[in-house]
């Protein structure tokens, strides 16, 4: 056991250390347990972040050369984003495109598509965004209902997405549609690159429960995407979108990263807090910071143990599924125990003097367990392919998805 | 980051393994429950093999070696309920660091030790107190050795062989204690967290081993989501379970400043996740796991006795808050 780097790993981050300083002041910074910066009202600067750091090498670091990127480590990706954290650097504003479209597009894009798409989008040059969910297809994504129907060189697409974040911003997007219903539901689907400027796309945001606007709606009224736009073969797009969903795995199980606000803040938060409740409150206080922080810590030295077959050399496997169920599970003891540690104020959506931070943190929380894998089905991953537990028998993999059973 | 066991704990935990395979089982465990069956492997036996003196220094006749090795060692003996304790081991060898010649009657097995929470006038319930015949105990400030009359009471799990004990004669070894006794209180957490995990995780085993065979309803119960998901959530928990009691061991030798945090964060994870290793391991089995021959409720009692001792999850909890608190966590 040892929790220091490796030689190498130290070299590298120390290189990743004096590359964020010496870009310091083009970048934007988050305060600690503010609210993240809006995509919308910061568009400009995010990009501008972005590009910055691509330029430096920090971006893409995973991704081979020949597409503009580092062809660097999982360790060295995961050193970026700790040192990313450690300056308070936002969130990359194509996280989406970095995490997801780009390596679908590296996996079954064409040359052309390659040439056009990877390097614009390290930079930031253009955003992206993943077109998937649907108002009647969430856990079950193989459901969906969007149609591209096939016309001279064109595809014509109609129906409607949903959940989809930074669409309001997004240049393109990773499209699945249906483009054969009379085939079981898994084998009619079709992948896209979409532009989101194109005619015919209209991008509503939906305002969330804790009452900021992360995602969209994005609908299709007789968009027309060439078939030059098309990822894989016609009918391959489940197979096209294992690839972005096996990288959405990696991009959020990945090194045990905390999920919420830090347990730090909350113990800087209950020692500021603690000492103004009454004394028979601060015993059942303690108790939930207690229970928060064994929690926190459980998840982040888990997390440690993932890191460690990485830098082995290993590739996360279906327990990293486990991260992010007892990530978000750890994330509300935080925010629960912070919000109760404020009091009579708990009850207010902020505290007299107008902050925010712990009931905006509250708000979140049932989002994140329903994000990128519900708690239900992340369950079922692990019950499956980490315990070897049967799956439940299903009957709607075999028929036309246009017959009765979907 | 290199959060793994290395290759000679790995080596130790698969001799461990077959150790207490063979000399061990919940069927011991039913019999020192039935009729005062001895324990198994018992002292004799676990003195021979060494893993009394792991962390004995090796001028006292034992390994000299980490908390982290005796953790790995004591996992597996929790696996199949292998009595008796080696906390008694990893407490006794802290307070003995300068007592080297009661160090290596540790080591070697020649006295049995027990150590003694609570007065040495009348002690709270001791982990293998009821068979020892050379007790430590704090008084008042100062760490004691001597003899004492040990009071067993009727046992919810036999294999902690625990008894209120009445020291008869005493001994002062160390003045001014506290600190030390303490110390040695954490490593005993540690390492009971350490044989609760090797407990789990065999309940979890269990378990699931038994939703893939079983039929009801015209499928297997695993395949059910309800059964499923309860199976993932107590693994989930002794998967962590095993990350903190690594941190607890690893920093007891190399990070001692983080022992305490680390100590009483992994002795509330080993209490609830436990129990609920072992009360899952009943509900799926239904009606066969209610029954006395099944060895579901040996786990069960293993998990409601040591869920309570070296300190419940409250007080750890409170510790855990303390300390984070008081800048533990670091920032």
């Amino acid at each position: 056991v040892d929790f220091d780097d490796t030689p190498d790993e130290a070299a590298y981050r120390a290189h990743v250390r004096q590359l964020l300083a010496e870009h310091e002041g083009e970048l934007l910074r988050s305060q600690p347990g503010k609210e993240a910066p809006d995509a919308r009202q910061q568009e400009a600067e995010l990009r501008r972040t972005q590009r910055v750091l691509a330029e430096a090498g920090l971006v893409g670091v995973t991704w081979p050369r020949a597409h503009g990127g580092q062809g660097g480590t999982l360790v060295q990706q995961a050193i970026v984003q700790q040192e990313l954290a450690r300056a308070r650097v936002p969130a990359l504003i194509n996280h989406i495109g970095i995490g997801m479209c780009g390596p679908t597009v590296i996996g079954h894009g064409t040359e052309d598509q390659k040439r056009r798409y990877l390097a614009r989008l390290l930079r930031a040059d253009d955003v992206w965004c993943q077109l998937f969910s649907e108002p009647a297809s969430g856990s079950d994504l193989a459901a969906l209902r969007t149609t591209a129907v096939r016309d001279g060189q064109d595809w014509v697409v109609n129906g409607q997405k949903v959940w989809t974040t930074l669409a309001q911003v997004a240049d393109y997007g990773i499209l699945l549609t249906r483009t054969d219903p009379s085939r079981p539901k898994h084998a009619g689907l079709t992948m896209f690159v979409v532009d989101m400027h194109a005619p015919g796309v209209t991008v509503r945001p939906l305002r969330q429960m804790s009452g900021g606007s992360g995602f969209n709606e994005v609908f299709f009224d007789d968009v027309r995407i060439p078939d030059s736009e098309r990822l894989g073969e016609p009918g391959e797009g489940w197979r096209v979108a294992l690839t972005t969903l096996m990288n959405e795995r990696v991009a959020i199980g990945g090194a045990g990263s905390d999920i919420g606000l830090p347990v730090e803040i909350l113990a800087a938060h209950a020692r500021e807090r603690l000492p103004r409740l009454e004394p028979e409150r601060q015993v059942l206080a303690r108790q939930a910071v207690g229970r928060a922080v064994v929690a926190s810590l459980a998840t982040r030295y888990t997390g440690y143990r993932r890191f460690t077959v990485l830098s082995q050399g290993g590739v996360p496997g279906p327990e990293a599924s486990a991260g992010k169920l007892a990530g978000t599970a750890a994330g509300r003891l935080v925010a629960d125990a912070g919000v109760r540690l404020l009091g009579d104020d708990a009850v207010y959506a902020q505290t007299a003097d107008g902050d925010d931070t712990w009931a905006r943190s509250q708000a979140g929380m049932p989002g994140i367990a329903i994000a990128g894998g519900t708690d239900q089905v992340l369950r079922n991953i692990l019950g499956e392919r980490v315990l070897g537990l049967p799956p439940e028998p299903r009957s709607d993999k075999s028929e036309p998805f246009s017959g009765a059973a979907r | 980051v290199n959060f793994d066991l290395d290759t000679d704990q790995r080596d130790a935990a698969a001799a461990a393994r077959e150790f207490f395979g063979e000399q061990a089982s919940p069927s011991a465990a039913r019999e020192a429950l039935e009729g005062g069956g001895p324990l198994r492997p018992g002292r004799k036996a676990l003195a021979d093999v060494g893993f009394l003196g792991i962390t004995v220094a090796e001028d006292a006749g034992g390994a000299g070696r980490g908390l982290l090795d005796l953790a790995v060692v004591a996992e597996q003996g929790g696996a199949v309920l292998a009595g008796p304790s080696l906390v008694t081991a990893a407490r006794a060898a802290v307070l003995l660091a300068d007592v080297p010649e009661l160090a290596a009657q540790l080591a070697d097995g020649s006295s049995a030790f027990a150590v003694v929470d609570g007065s040495p006038d009348g002690s709270h319930p001791s982990v293998d107190a009821a068979d020892a015949t050379t007790f430590l105990a704090l008084d008042g400030r100062s760490l004691v050795v001597g003899e004492g009359v040990a009071t067993p009471g009727t046992p919810l799990d036999a294999t902690r062989g625990l008894a209120s004990v009445r020291l008869t004669s005493r001994r002062v070894l160390v003045e001014d204690a506290g600190e030390l006794w303490a110390r040695a209180r954490q490593a005993g957490a540690v390492i009971m967290a350490a044989e609760d995990l090797g407990a789990a995780d065999r309940a979890v085993a269990l378990g699931v081993a038994y939703a893939k065979e079983r039929e009801a309803f015209g499928r297997t119960i695993g395949s059910y989501q309800a059964v499923k998901h309860m199976l993932v959530d107590a693994w989930v928990g002794v998967d962590q379970l095993r990350s903190l009691v690594w941190w607890a061991a690893w920093a007891a030798d190399s990070a001692p400043g983080e022992l305490a945090l680390a100590a009483a964060a992994a002795k509330a994870q080993a209490a609830s996740a436990f129990e609920r290793a072992a009360e899952t391991l009943i509900q799926v089995h239904g009606g066969i796991g209610f029954t006395w021959e099944h060895d579901a409720h040996l786990y069960w009692r293993r998990a409601k006795v040591d869920r309570l001792l070296l300190g419940d999850e409250a007080e750890h909890l409170d510790t855990v808050a303390r300390l984070a608190v008081a800048g533990a966590l670091g920032a």
